[in-house]
């Protein structure tokens, strides 16, 4: 036969049931790499040109490689690591013991904290300077002029970013059935070689990762719709 | 150290093969990417509708899930029409894979340089006798490429970055090498050789964005702002 239907719809809440995996390590990955992102940034921003050029190096490396790559450095090179350290000072900490998510999820946040400082940079640069001039001249102190003008405008700009970024990780997250993470992709590989049914359980797959990537694509356009009010233009009447 | 020397031919014997799946996946990308922009900006009934649930569906699906739907599924496909392209190379299913990715993505950019340019500039090319044609050879095209140079770069890496998924299907590119190496020596320098890997494809990288700096000094030269 070539398309077996039944085997697909059986499959079908199988395969479903790794969606929670998925969005967990899509939303933690964002968040831990926006604030590492953040901390990247700001490193950068300070003039000194050592910490520059380390910061570039970063970026530029972990953009210029593979994320599949990037998993499986951390996978073999945290064991080890954590082992070194757990003998040197003693500590309880027992190799087995880590779970597939922090591999997951540290991979997954270097990954991310790259492109994020790239995208913090250009959101807070769509910022006119005018606005930090107007907002210190009518009296607010450095950071309430950051808190209430500058960042607010710069998050409106960054949101159809933020969101690519995020369909890219829903994406990106297929890879981590590498480090033994039970998600979508791995339930679909799993099904697909103990029924030998190759395309049928892909499909499925495909048409989860489709359907949630029209979801958040709609999810995110809605946010910055929210979002944009306050930059409506004014009527002169 | 010893280890992370002796490795380095192995896995570097591989980096033709990666750059091949690279090129070749660009180029019929490329092509892809022109024939979807083509179908986009001359709304062609029915090939639109097509061609917008196509892209839709290459932009929100994993790569990775791409390169198996096109690898198991492409041969049973093609199997109704009496052709058996079982025995073709691994390779093959790759860069058709990868082709299509690109194509959605460089349909999106191809459309968006094209209509960045000015219909006054084919206003202006007709009303000094130029034909459709040469107006769209002589003027069109190359202020669209001027606007595309600069995403170019990111496309190009994007596609060598996805090339590292080939070896799932058991291509035997860098990270197949890789894999095989590991394999072989029971992961004992499992750390090592995928270093050695990241720091090839973050050199490919680095040269590719060289290039386009360089390629963006050449076609800058025409264009003078109006400042």
């Amino acid at each position: 036969m070539f398309f077996d239907l039944d085997f697909a719809l059986k499959s079908f809440p199988e395969v479903l049931g790794g969606v929670p995996m998925t969005l967990l390590v899509t939303a933690t990955s964002i968040l831990l790499g926006f604030a590492l992102g953040f901390l990247i940034y700001s490193l950068q921003a300070r003039k000194r040109r050592w910490l520059t050029a380390l910061c570039r190096l970063y970026v530029s490396v972990v953009r210029g490689t593979p994320l599949l790559v990037q998993l499986y450095i951390v996978y073999f090179a945290v064991p080890p690591l954590l082992h070194t350290l757990s003998q040197r000072y003693g500590l309880p900490l027992k190799v087995a013991d880590i779970p597939p998510l922090a591999y997951a999820l540290t991979a997954f946040t270097i990954n991310t904290s790259a492109y994020m400082s790239e995208l913090i940079r250009s959101a807070l640069s769509s910022v006119e300077a005018g606005q930090m001039e107007a907002a210190q001249s009518v009296g607010m102190s450095a950071w309430q002029s950051y808190r209430l003008i500058i960042l607010p405008q710069a998050f409106v700009e960054a949101i159809p970013n933020i969101g690519n970024m995020f369909l890219g990780l829903i994406k990106g997250t297929s890879l981590v059935y590498t480090v033994k993470l039970v998600e979508v992709m791995a339930r679909a590989k799993v099904l697909a070689a103990y029924g030998l049914r190759y395309i049928e359980v892909y499909l499925v797959a495909s048409l989860i990762y489709w359907g949630l990537s029209i979801c958040f694509e709609i999810l995110f356009k809605k946010l910055e719709q929210v979002l944009r009010v306050g930059s409506r233009k004014l009527k002169a009447i | 150290m010893e280890h992370f020397v002796s490795v380095f031919p192995y896995i570097f014997s591989a980096l033709p093969l990666t750059l091949f799946m690279m090129l070749a996946s660009l180029l019929a990308g490329a092509a892809l990417g022109l024939l979807f922009a083509l179908i986009r900006i001359r709304r062609l009934p029915v090939l639109r509708q097509g061609a917008t649930v196509l892209i839709s569906f290459i932009r929100g699906t994993p790569p990775l899930v791409q390169l198996f739907l096109v690898f198991y599924g492409l041969p049973k496909i093609v199997e109704l029409f009496g052709l058996n392209i079982n025995n073709w190379d691994k390779v093959v299913f790759s860069i058709i894979t990868f082709s299509f990715i690109g194509g959605a993505y460089y349909s999106e950019m191809f459309r968006s340089a094209y209509q960045a340019v000015p219909t006054a500039q084919t206003e202006a090319a007709l009303s000094v006798g130029l034909t459709g044609w040469s107006s769209f050879y002589h003027i069109i095209l190359p202020q669209t490429f001027a606007i595309l140079l600069p995403l170019l770069g990111n496309s190009v890496t994007n596609v060598l970055k996805e090339t590292s998924l080939a070896f799932t299907i058991g291509v035997s590119d860098i990270m197949g090498k890789a894999q095989l190496e590991i394999g072989r020596t029971y992961g004992v320098a499992a750390l090592q050789t995928y270093l050695e890997v990241s720091l090839i494809y973050w050199l490919i990288c680095l040269a590719v964005g060289k290039g386009v700096i360089l390629l963006e000094e050449i076609f800058k030269k025409g264009h003078t702002g109006l400042a």
